[in-house]
Formats: C-alpha cells, sequence, structure tokens
C-alpha cells in the first residue's frame, strides 16, 4: 500500500513540474524529443509509433478480436469458404497482446526520456545528442544491449509457447476439435473432466502416486548413493583414486538415450538376461512386458540410478573437498563415531551446498521423460487411458497430446504438473537453510 | 594397536572390493555394447549369454555403406551440425546473459530471476506443440535451422551455473577497470572473458551434448529419414539390428566420452560453481 501511495505521489509531483516539451511527448510520441532538437530519437520514436498505429488499423485489431472469438467462420469446401484457423488466432492473439505491452512500454519510456531531457535543461545543461545517446545505451545500459537477444529468444521459444498451452488449456482445442474447425473457450471445464471424467480420472490418480513415489525414491537413491560413492573413494585408504573414479565419469560420459536403449536391448526378450536365464534352464522373463509392472519400475529406478549417480558423485566430491577436516578430526578426538561424523557433520554441510541441486534433480526426476519412453515406450493397458503402469505424468502428457491430439488434456496436465512441482520446491526452499543466506539471490 | 591394524586392513578390503563391484556396474554396459558392435552377426539372438560368438569389423562397414535403409552418414552429419551450431550461438548467449545478470544493477534484473526460475518449472515439453505450430508459420518445419533456432535460443534459460560463476569474480576488478576508464564492453572484453574461460568451456560442451543426444524435438519437427538426428535414427532400429544400433551408438559416443575426459576438470568446476549459488 505504501508503494502505491509513493507512486501517486510520484505521478502528482511529475504531473505538476511536466513542462510542454514532456506534455508534448506524452501527445505524440518522439514530440518533445524533435522540441529540443533530439532529432535523431524523436524521428525514432516518431517511426514506432508509426509502426504500432498501421500493426493495429492493418491487423492488430482484428488479431485482438480473434483472440475471443477464436473465428467465427468455419472452412466450407462445398461454398468455397476459406474459414478461420483458429489456433493461428489463438497465437497471434497472444502475440498481439505481447506486441501492446511492448509499445506501452516504448511509449512510457519515451515520456520519461523527455522528462530526464527537461531537467537536464531546467539545470543549465544540454540535451544529450543522437551520438551521445548511443554511446549511453552502449556503455552504462550495456545490460539492455546484451540482454535484448536472449530475451527475444526466449520470448519467442520459451515464454509464447508457455503462454499458449496454458490458454489452450481453458479451450476445447484437440480430440475431434482440431483446425479446420472452429475452437472455443471452455473454461475449466478441462480440469473437471480431468477430476471427474472415468475416462481421465483413474488413470490420473494412478499415475500421479506412481509419479510421486517415483520422484521421491529415484531422488533420494541418486543421491545418496552418489554422496556415498564420494565419501568412498574420498577415504584415505583407498589407492588409485582417479582411476576408480573413471568408471562412473565413462558412465556419466555416454550419451543417456545410447544407455536407456541399451538397456532396453539388454532386458529385452532376446537379450542377454534373458539368455543367461534360458541357459540355467528357465524360462524368459519378460522384463518390460505388460504384465512386468514392478519388475519394470525397479529396472527404472536402477537404470535410472545409473545414469544420474555419476553426476551426483561428481558434484559432491568437488563440495567435500571444501569440508572442514578438522572439525571432523577434532569430533574424532571427542570420540564420535563414523555414523555421527557423517550424520551431524558431513551430511548437513552437504546438504546446505546442493539443496538447489537437491531441488532441481527432484524435478528432473519428477520429470523424467526418457527413462519410461525409451524402455517401456507406446504401451497402453487396460485400467489406463492411453498409458501404462509405469508411465509418469509426463510420458501421459506425450500421449495425449503428441501422439494423440489430446490437446486440451494435455495442457490441463502440464499445468497441474507445474503447481505440483513448483509448490514442492518453493516449501522445499523457503525451509532449506540457503534461502536464508542473503548472498543466494544477490 | 594389533587389533586396530586389522581393523584397517578389513576396512581397506572392505572399502576395495565395494570399489571393484561398483565399477563393474559402471562399465560392465558399456564394454557390453562396444564388443556388440564389433560381432560378425546382426542379431541379438545369436549371442552365447553377453558377448558376441564371433567378431568383426564388419558392422561398421555396413554402417557406413549400406545407407538405403538406415543412412547412418546422413544422420551423423545432421547431427553434428545441430549440435556445432547450438553450441555456438548457446553458448554466446548463455555467457553473456549470465554476465549481464551476475554484473549489472537493474531494475528488472530480480523479476527475469524469479521469472527463469518459475519458467524452468513448466514440463519442458509442454509448449512442444506451440513450438510446432511457431515453426510451421515460420515455414522452418524440416529444416536443420529450425532446430539450432530453438535449441540456441532457449538455452539462455540455463544460465544460473554460469552466473554463480562470474558472481565468485571479485567486483573490485570491475571498479578498477572502471577508474582507469574501461567501459562495459571493455571490461566484458578484457576481463571477464579471458577468466571465464573454464567456465565457457562448460558451458560449450554442455550445449553441444545436449542437442547431440536429444530426440523429442528433432522427432517432432525433423519428419524426412534424410533429416533425422542420429537419436532418432537409432530409435528406429529393431532387435535383428542390435550390433548395427551398437556400433551406431559406440561410434558417437565415444568422441563425447574422450571429451569429457579430457575436460572434466572444467566440468566439476562449473558444476561446483552451479551448485552452491543455485
Amino acid at each position: 500500500m505504501n508503494m502505491f501511495s509513493q507512486k501517486i505521489e510520484k505521478l502528482i509531483f511529475f504531473k505538476k513540474n511536466a513542462g510542454k516539451n514532456v506534455k508534448a511527448s506524452i501527445c505524440v510520441m518522439g514530440l518533445g524529443q524533435l522540441m529540443y532538437g533530439q532529432i535523431g530519437k524523436g524521428m525514432l520514436y516518431l517511426t514506432i509509433l508509426a509502426c504500432g498505429v498501421l500493426y493495429l488499423i492493418s491487423r492488430g485489431f482484428t488479431d485482438f478480436v480473434g483472440f475471443f472469438t477464436l473465428g467465427t467462420k468455419e472452412k466450407d469446401a462445398w461454398f468455397g469458404i476459406e474459414g478461420d484457423n483458429s489456433v493461428v488466432m489463438l497465437l497471434m492473439g497472444i502475440l498481439f497482446i505481447a506486441a501492446i505491452i511492448l509499445f506501452i512500454s516504448c511509449y512510457l519510456s519515451n515520456v520519461r526520456d523527455a522528462y530526464e531531457t527537461q531537467v537536464v535543461v531546467e539545470k543549465g545543461g544540454k540535451p544529450r545528442t543522437f551520438s551521445e545517446d548511443v554511446r549511453k545505451l552502449l556503455d552504462d545500459k550495456f545490460y539492455k544491449v546484451t540482454l535484448s537477444l536472449p530475451i527475444i529468444g526466449v520470448f519467442v521459444f520459451s515464454i509464447l509457447p508457455i503462454v499458449f498451452m496454458i490458454a489452450v488449456a481453458f479451450t476445447n482445442y484437440g480430440g475431434n476439435i482440431v483446425p479446420p474447425k472452429l475452437v472455443d473457450w471452455v473454461g475449466f471445464n478441462n480440469f473437471i473432466q480431468i477430476a471427474t471424467l472415468s475416462q481421465f480420472a483413474p488413470t490420473f490418480g494412478k499415475i500421479l502416486n506412481w509419479n510421486l513415489l517415483w520422484a521421491v525414491s529415484s531422488t533420494f537413491l541418486n543421491y545418496f548413493a552418489g554422496l556415498g560413492l564420494a565419501l568412498l573413494l574420498n577415504k584415505k585408504c583407498v589407492r588409485g583414486t582417479i582411476i576408480w573414479r573413471a568408471f562412473p565419469i565413462l558412465a556419466y560420459a555416454v550419451p543417456g538415450f545410447i544407455t536407456l536403449l541399451g538397456f532396453r536391448f539388454m532386458f529385452s526378450y532376446g537379450g542377454p538376461v534373458n539368455q543367461m536365464i534360458i541357459d540355467m534352464g528357465y524360462k524368459a522373463i519378460g522384463f518390460l512386458d505388460i504384465d512386468a509392472k514392478w519388475m519394470a519400475r525397479l529396472i527404472g529406478l536402477s537404470v535410472n540410478a545409473w545414469i544420474t549417480v555419476p553426476s551426483i558423485m561428481l558434484l559432491t566430491t568437488g563440495i567435500l573437498t571444501n569440508l572442514d577436516m578438522d572439525q571432523l578430526e577434532a569430533a574424532r578426538i571427542d570420540g564420535a563415531k563414523r555414523w555421527k561424523q557423517f550424520t551431524k557433520i558431513v551430511l548437513p554441510f552437504v546438504l546446505f551446498s546442493t539443496t538447489p541441486v537437491l531441488i532441481g534433480q527432484f524435478i528432473g526426476n519428477f520429470n523424467n521423460f526418457g527413462i519410461f519412453f525409451f524402455l517401456r515406450g507406446g504401451l497402453y493397458m487396460d485400467g489406463y487411458f492411453l498409458a501404462s503402469d509405469t508411465d509418469l505424468l509426463i510420458n501421459w502428457l506425450f500421449n495425449l497430446s503428441i501422439n494423440n491430439n489430446y490437446y486440451n488434456i494435455g495442457a490441463a496436465i502440464s499445468l497441474v504438473i507445474f503447481l505440483i512441482t513448483s509448490l514442492i520446491s518453493l516449501l522445499v526452499y523457503v525451509k532449506s537453510p540457503s534461502y536464508k543466506e542473503e548472498d543466494v539471490f544477490r | 594397536m594389533k587389533k586396530n591394524k586389522f581393523l584397517h586392513a578389513a576396512d581397506s578390503v572392505i572399502t576395495h572390493s565395494t570399489l571393484i563391484v561398483v565399477s563393474l556396474i559402471f562399465l560392465f554396459p558399456c564394454l557390453w555394447l562396444i564388443l556388440a558392435s564389433f560381432s560378425k552377426s546382426g542379431s541379438i539372438y545369436t549371442y552365447e549369454g553377453f558377448f558376441p560368438s564371433e567378431y568383426s569389423l564388419d558392422t561398421f562397414k555396413t554402417l557406413f555403406t549400406d545407407t538405403a535403409m538406415y543412412n547412418y552418414p546422413q544422420w551423423f552429419m545432421n547431427t553434428l551440425q545441430i549440435a556445432v551450431f547450438s553450441s555456438l550461438i548457446g553458448t554466446f548467449l548463455v555467457i553473456l546473459t549470465a554476465y549481464t545478470m551476475s554484473r549489472f544493477q537493474f531494475k528488472s534484473r530480480k523479476k527475469i530471476m524469479k521469472g527463469t526460475l518459475i519458467l524452468g518449472m513448466f514440463p519442458s515439453f509442454m509448449g512442444m506443440i506451440a513450438v510446432y505450430i511457431i515453426m510451421t508459420q515460420f515455414g522452418l518445419i524440416n529444416n536443420l535451422w529450425g532446430v539450432i533456432l530453438i535449441y540456441s535460443s532457449s538455452a539462455p534459460m540455463g544460465y544460473l551455473t554460469q552466473k554463480g560463476f562470474f558472481d565468485t569474480v571479485p567486483y573490485s576488478i570491475d571498479e578498477a577497470a572502471k577508474i582507469d576508464g574501461a567501459t562495459n564492453f571493455q571490461i566484458f572484453q578484457k576481463i571477464h572473458l579471458p577468466l571465464s574461460q573454464p567456465m565457457i568451456v562448460y558451458t560449450a560442451l554442455t550445449s553441444f551434448t545436449f542437442p547431440w543426444s536429444d530426440f523429442i524435438l528433432p522427432k517432432l519437427l525433423l519428419k524426412e529419414k534424410n533429416l533425422y538426428t542420429v537419436a532418432v535414427g537409432l530409435m528406429s532400429l529393431g532387435e535383428t539390428e542390435f550390433s548395427r544400433f551398437a556400433a551406431g551408438a559406440v561410434f558417437i559416443a565415444v568422441p563425447i566420452v574422450i571429451l569429457y575426459f579430457i575436460l572434466i576438470r572444467y566440468m566439476i568446476s562449473g558444476m561446483t560453481a552451479g551448485a552452491v549459488k543455485g
């Protein structure tokens, strides 16, 4: 509230003091700058204004309307009607909103700039020339130059798609309703469907349970196995640490999909594991078969550990080198057993340094698409709607939206995944000691 | 005293035998794949236990000569092109972003940092369908450069590790340079760029290996068989082509593995820097 009233005060102050040139800039972008004799900058602002108006007239307005209607004319080949493409209209509508925000911020910067010049002139200075402005942008405002390219890229390929999918979660886009058919806004209908419809609800519940179990257990297993390995290699009696360390690094360096496909071959019917079983006189086991629920889950867990443990080991090795050895020595002299030393000194220290990694691991495992996609991809089971009992939410999302066109349901599930992961990581993060450290967010 | 010595010896034996077991667990699948790539027959069914019965170099020969069904050389060149260019552009953008976020105090800085954290929470391919539609609008479907564009422009999202590194460079260096009259660009070019060499190596390596082994994006955007990357191509091989899969896998894994072993020092320092600062 305080900030708000401060802002209002500032605005009143600004209104009182704004000279005629600033007011000109408020009316027409760039006019004030021109009146100060800043030709280059004034023309630049005028061009932006012209482009903005031109865009608004030529397509901006129809895009804006299209965002709400999502198309009114359905394609009819019989009558030769072109028809509206709802999906493109949705995308263009989002782009329009982004463009308007950009335009308004340009306008505000124009007013701010004119005001700055006024202050300078009132103090008896001269308005900056265009080349001075450019130099200022390249030096003092260097961050604007360096960030512009990354921000554009991230906007187009990360933010825009996510906003689009959030919007899709509230439409009926998907199933039979894809262009040329018209899409409509349906509010929270998709979420209600996931929670209640017999088609989705049981599958969603089962997969969510397994997904949480998977994320917790695999994060726990990987983290402590990696830490254990690092501690083992850190022992004084170990000889040839470099050689021992090379094997996990080897596993770490092999591209993930090769490992996963390799393990699938290993556990397949003709694979070596089954051949050994057959040679010993038993029947081949379908490790990753349709009825191999827990077997497949356990294999997934261990294969995931095989892939992830080396990276945790490398990470904790690096952190353990910063561990205060004197403290451990003191504890030993005081008669602390190894286990006590571990739980009271080593673990808190490592946990403190790696909380962000732990959160990252948890989210990564929660959304671990590759494991079951490669090991057991494309299985659809009874009792599950377009999924299998090892599939995680992210695999289900893939099956629904990319393989089977249920875009709206897929988008709604993505939002649910987002809510779960962000809530959990927020909780862990706020409770973690590294959050209380001021420096983390420096 | 004697008892103590005995305990030490026992401890050492247990430790080393655990290490042997762990090493075997990590080595065995790799060894299995390498040996399989030298097997004489293609199918996995002809093996005796884990290992092929006869060895030869034929699989590697067919991998590169028999391209009618599975054009491995083409896949390899596609993957190489995507990975090299994504790595170059992506590294440039990430380093720039991280440097800016670490060194400059500006109004929207915290907002951007929180925003990227939140964006990172969304499932990675939630927006894939939208990306697909955007790419169709740009006319970049079935185009290697479209894939490169996406990889490199979403790279700056992962700037946190690099920012953590820049945070450790003392601020007084910047101030000293500023007093000497250096512009911000000069400070970046003459001081931070040389200092951050290990970080650049780490960034380049990680942004090379990700496209090198990614499969979702190429599978979605590259529909023509000639535009397949190795990951997509190898996925389409069945059990009867197991040796071909092994050979193809070994051939693309070996350069990466060698690269990792050479650059492991940078990897560890990069990972630790990112972990501590988050």
